[in-house]
């Protein structure tokens, strides 16, 4: 089921940082309609996966494909495909929600008019209140809600998350989780990287562990627990351990 | 155009940038209008000559009538001289607060007229003028620093300049905000200088010229504040740094320049020309006469055929050794004129390498009101001093009669071409 | 130790780790240091090439033959300004004023060959000395060094923590302004220490320059207390570079620039064709000495005569010529005194606009007292331009009565071939004439001249104080 057509597809990927090899034989393949999350420490290449997949850094080996599109050829073309929401989601304090989606999908291309942005706005949970108003007293969940609006409504076939839970607080990320899997039903790729487990194991469908630059674990949701929390926090422990040795 | 609106309402809400456009704009116009007030004054000064000419000679003339002696109508009467403002000398007042531009000669000694100045306050003068090339030269830079100082690095601190990168057409984005930026810099400066430009009459060309320095003045500023932002340092690191490239660029290498090129091209002072020439007229009176008729006969073989002097005074012999005298320095001049020349082609090469110069030496040069400028008044100065010699000689040395209507035969300094 | 040095050491510490604080102001101790050399190099310079200057034209005066005395009122005599040792901290307008006159008979003259008409365009940018480095470029570097004192430590909430410790508002300000101040007296310290070594020059005054240092440490002063008054008000520290910045380029280059030409604008001068032109005819309307019949000079002649009891001119035991020369120029001269005068009086008046300007930049005030104190302002070029007249004045009319006592009528009148002889004065009177010898102004004099802009100067640091005070007793409050 994965593959080289997979919208997210990365096989063998290195890369380093003068001495320090941050990709080491990187090898990730996300199907559409499918969440993947990456775990791992601080330094384990969560955030450059990210930046190779939107063209920031180059691979020096191996293969990376965004929808059958190599970021470093071809960046822009790569971007048309990605919604991507930074861990803090900032964006234009001094316009409202409305302008700045408008705003954003105006940059990235595709104007929408107010109508359809609302009514993305709504999907995304954001309430009619706070259409028009300035984002200066947002919260991060808002935020988030604004830009998953904009990445609806651009009909990306890819969404990278970096840390999207990181100070949520409880019933924000269970609004956040409901959105997620909303916008896995349209078939979009998911990538999330983040270092919370609980997070990532009500999400994901698939959990890769990430160390030293490489793919160490996998697990796969599977029936109606989907995962097997003890045991997930084992393998992340080792992967800890590891580490530390 | 779209996505122009949006940037535009994005700039909109910025309160920094509103103001600075506001107030750039309000200095240009000011700027200009004190520019336009003073050129205006200069034409009204210029334009108040007739009459106050007519008057004086009028009674000069009046006077003299009753002898018809031309030695004394050439003694006696002052021409006036006049550089009347280019066109476009309001947007670049240059030379003209500290350099003549009306002088009334005689058709004595020139090199002892020449040089004078006239009335101004030195200490007005002192700072500088507040003009069009002023607004751009020194201020526009600043208000570059305020517009572009954080153009990235302020998304960066802002959380949104990754974000904004990973969007398709990122290097769109940064070309379209730098564009509206500089689009509307260049429209604070250049809509009213275009509209007083037209006002005061100046060629399209021109125009189009100073247009063409102004977009290219802004350009340099924005390339360096987009050289110092791809240091990828903190908004107000960039601004710090740009403010201490502007205050080198613009105040402290000129001046530095300044010392260094009047070090190198030692000029003598113009006080030797006055000296020497006074020493070489006032000589006259104690040799004998017939020497300085030789001399200047030798030079002016035109006039040799005139009557030989007799033991009373003569106005001929008068006019001869002062032209003796302006000749016997005419040497000192050449050299003068050519070190001031140096000293002014070395401040010019420096536009090259330094912007700030060049646009000040382009915007003069435009404007006529550079140093350049007036050495071609000078020059008209001297082609007509020429002129006035040769009229009141052609009387002197013919022992022709003066009449009151022949001080209405004198040239005018109008008449000479570009005068 | 208190805290206010304590936080100073701190503030301090942290300047001398940052690179680009120290290159900045090693760069401008360098600057200064240049602008003090080619200063005072170009002063002393055009001091030495005017003496020789001056030295030369009095020989020529003296060395010359045996002349009629009307011919040496027209050789005249060229008299240089001279230039006091404070010329070389700052020339003022030296280089604006011609600095050589041509003195002769019926005629006042302009002086000349001023160095703005002899230097490149360059000149207009400004001049590199002493006081420009402190006036204009010195606010800039403590801007650069300062605007973050405050506004840093609010943004990084380290104010808070600071106040937490017990520190007090008025212990952290002042230990900042004691950091800043510091920096402004190392910035300072080259133009002193030039300041120093001019004293020692001859004629120095120890007055004026006590009121000059007193002025620019109370301007530097001022910009400390300004940066941290910006940086104790202002949210986020770029908002305080902004706005210095934004605050220096108004006070410090668009004002001086601005308020000179709304000055002139104001109160026009009369040019000096329009003078000629006046003096002319007011001459014509006292009496036309061309004229025979003319009742003023008919007047004068009358009572000459009956001064000394005689019928005809010739009869006269003085030479008539020479009489009526005296009144002539008396009467040329009291014209000239009065044009003059409405044109002194005039930029004066332009001067006193500027002067008032002082209120709105502090620069304006600082230079009106530093050109002041170092009598290169108007007022010292004036003060050369009125000793000159007097001078010319009192030479032409020394030249007039010895036409009158020593040339005869008959051979002043004659014109056969021998006369032109019997009429010279013999050559050892040139040399008896006295030379021109500029009487400068006493050191009371300067000083007084330059109390109104310390005056100004520290009213401003008063007033910034005071804002200081009262912003400090809210600093870390939240807005």
């Amino acid at each position: 089921m994965t593959g080289q057509h997979a919208p997210i597809h990365l096989r063998d990927v290195t890369l380093a940082y003068g001495d320090h090899r941050v990709l080491d034989g990187l090898s990730l393949s996300i199907a559409a309609g499918s969440v993947t999350a990456l775990l791992g420490g601080n330094g384990a290449g969560k955030s450059t996966t990210l930046s190779v997949l939107l063209g920031f850094a180059r691979a020096e080996g191996g293969e990376v494909a965004v929808c059958g599109i190599d970021p470093a050829a071809d960046p822009d073309g790569v971007r048309r495909r990605i919604a991507y929401l930074p861990e803090n989601v900032a964006l234009y304090e001094h316009l409202t929600a409305v302008e700045n989606a408008d705003y954003l999908l105006a940059l990235s291309g595709q104007p929408q008019d107010r109508a359809a942005i609302t009514e993305a706005l709504t999907a995304a949970g954001l309430q009619e209140r706070a259409w028009d108003q300035r984002l200066g007293g947002f919260s991060k969940g808002m935020r988030q809600k604004v830009a998953i609006a904009v990445a609806l409504l651009r009909e990306v076939p890819v969404l990278l998350l970096d840390e999207p839970t990181s100070g949520l607080d409880p019933r924000a990320t269970a609004d956040f989780n409901a959105l997620l899997a909303q916008v896995r039903t349209r078939g979009t790729a998911v990538l999330m990287v983040t270092h919370d487990l609980l997070s990532a194991a009500d999400v994901a469908d698939r959990i890769g562990f990430l160390d030293g630059g490489r793919l160490t674990d996998e697990v796969v949701a599977n029936g109606p627990d989907r995962f097997d929390l003890r045991a997930l926090h084992a393998r992340f422990q080792v992967g800890d351990d590891r580490r530390a040795a | 155009m779209n996505l122009l609106r949006h940037e535009l309402r994005l700039l909109a809400r910025q309160r920094l940038t509103v103001f600075a456009l506001a107030l750039l704009t309000c200095l240009t116009v000011a700027a200009l209008a004190a520019g336009m007030a003073e050129v205006a004054r200069q034409r009204a000064a210029i334009a108040a000559i007739p009459a106050a000419q007519a008057e004086d000679i009028g009674a000069v003339a009046a006077w003299i009538d009753a002898k018809k002696d031309a030695g004394s109508a050439a003694y006696y009467s002052f021409h006036p001289t006049w550089d009347a403002p280019a066109p476009l000398a309001f947007a670049a007042l240059g030379m003209r607060d500290v350099s003549p531009y009306i002088l009334r000669i005689r058709a004595l000694g020139l090199e002892a007229q020449i040089w004078d100045g006239d009335t101004f306050n030195p200490e007005l003068a002192l700072p500088g003028r507040f003009d069009f090339a002023f607004v751009l030269v020194f201020l526009a830079p600043l208000f570059v620093i305020a517009l572009f100082h954080d153009l990235r690095s302020g998304e960066r601190e802002a959380g949104r300049g990754r974000m904004l990168d990973a969007l398709p057409g990122a290097l769109a984005l940064w070309r379209r905000r730098t564009g509206l930026r500089l689009a509307l810099l260049f429209a604070a400066l250049a809509l009213p200088f275009t509209v007083a430009a037209v006002v005061e009459g100046v060629a399209w060309g021109t125009i189009l010229a100073v247009l063409l320095v102004v977009m290219a003045y802004l350009l340099f500023w924005i390339a360096v504040a987009a050289l110092i932002g791809r240091l990828r340092w903190s908004s107000v690191a960039n601004a710090a740094s740009l403010a201490a490239t502007w205050l080198v660029l613009v105040l402290i290498v000129p001046t530095l320049a300044n010392v260094a090129v009047n070090a190198a091209l030692p000029v003598n002072q113009g006080a030797e020309i006055a000296m020497a020439q006074r020493e070489a007229v006032n000589r006259a009176w104690d040799i004998p006469r017939e020497e300085t008729m030789r001399r200047f006969y030798a030079r002016h073989p035109e006039w040799a055929d005139s009557a030989p002097l007799g033991p009373a005074f003569h106005y001929k012999w008068y006019l001869a050794f002062h032209q003796n005298g302006d000749e016997s320095v005419a040497g000192r001049v050449r050299t003068y004129r050519a070190g001031l020349e140096q000293r002014d082609a070395a401040g010019r090469a420096l536009g090259w390498v330094l912007p700030s110069v060049g646009v000040q030496a382009l915007l003069t040069r435009l404007a006529r009101t550079d140093f350049a400028a007036q050495l071609a008044y000078q020059d008209r100065i001297r082609a007509f001093h020429r002129r006035l010699r040769t009229f009141y000689y052609a009387y002197l040395f013919r022992d022709r009669p003066f009449a009151k209507a022949d001080f209405a035969r004198a040239p005018r300094f109008g008449d000479v071409p570009n005068g | 130790m208190s805290a206010a040095t304590l936080i100073a050491r701190d503030e301090l510490r942290l300047l001398r780790r940052n690179r680009v604080a120290v290159i900045a102001t090693t760069l401008l101790v360098l600057l200064t240091l240049v602008a003090v050399a080619t200063s005072w190099a170009h002063q002393r310079g055009i001091a030495d090439l005017r003496m020789r200057y001056q030295q030369g034209a009095d020989r020529a005066f003296e060395a010359q033959p045996d002349r009629h005395p009307h011919r040496v009122v027209h050789y005249g005599t060229f008299i240089f300004r001279p230039l006091g040792p404070l010329a070389a901290f700052d020339p003022g307008v030296d280089a604006f004023t011609g600095n050589s006159m041509f003195l002769e008979g019926h005629r006042q003259n302009s002086a000349n060959f001023g160095d703005v008409r002899q230097s490149s365009l360059l000149v207009r940018f400004g001049q590199l000395t002493p006081a420009f480095v402190l006036q204009i470029v010195a606010p800039l570097l403590l801007i650069f060094l300062g605007y973050g004192a405050l506004a840093r430590e609010r943004e990084r909430g380290t104010l808070r923590l600071l106040m937490l410790q017990g520190v007090s508002r008025r212990s952290l300000v002042g230990g900042k302004l004691l950091a800043l101040g510091a920096v402004a007296l190392v910035a300072a310290l080259p133009a002193l220490i030039a300041f120093v070594a001019m004293a020692g020059q001859p004629g120095a005054l120890a007055l004026p320059m006590l009121v000059t240092a007193i002025g620019y440490l109370t301007y530097l002063a001022l910009w400390t207390a300004v940066i941290l008054l910006v940086s104790a008000t202002v949210r986020r520290s770029r908002d305080a570079l902004l706005a210095l910045v934004a605050l220096w380029a108004v006070t410090a280059v668009l004002l001086p620039r601005v308020v000179p030409d709304m000055a002139s604008a104001a109160v026009p001068l009369r040019n000096r064709l329009q003078t000629d032109v006046a003096i002319a005819r007011d001459l014509r309307r006292i009496g036309d000495s061309h004229n025979p019949a003319d009742p003023h000079f008919a007047a004068f002649k009358q009572s000459v005569l009956d001064r000394y009891g005689v019928t005809r001119v010739e009869d006269l035991p003085v030479n008539y010529k020479g009489v009526v020369g005296m009144e002539g120029e008396r009467l040329t001269s009291s014209l000239f005194a009065r044009y003059t005068g409405e044109s002194y009086a005039a930029q004066d008046r332009q001067i006193a606009l500027v002067d008032a300007a002082g209120v709105l930049s502090p620069t304006i005030a600082l230079r009106a007292l530093s050109m002041a104190a170092a009598g290169t302002d108007f007022a010292g070029h004036r003060r050369f331009l009125d000793q000159a007249e007097a001078y010319r004045y009192a030479l032409v009319q020394r030249l007039n009565r010895m036409q009158a006592e020593d040339v005869s009528y008959a051979d002043d009148t004659a014109e056969d071939v021998g006369a032109d002889r019997r009429k010279r004065v013999s050559a050892t009177n040139w040399s008896a004439m006295p030379d021109f010898s500029f009487d400068r102004a006493s050191g009371t004099d300067l000083a007084r001249g330059a109390l109104p802009g310390l005056a100004m100067v520290v009213g401003w640091l008063g007033g910034v104080l005071v804002l200081l005070a009262l912003a400090t007793r809210r600093l870390g409050e939240r807005r």
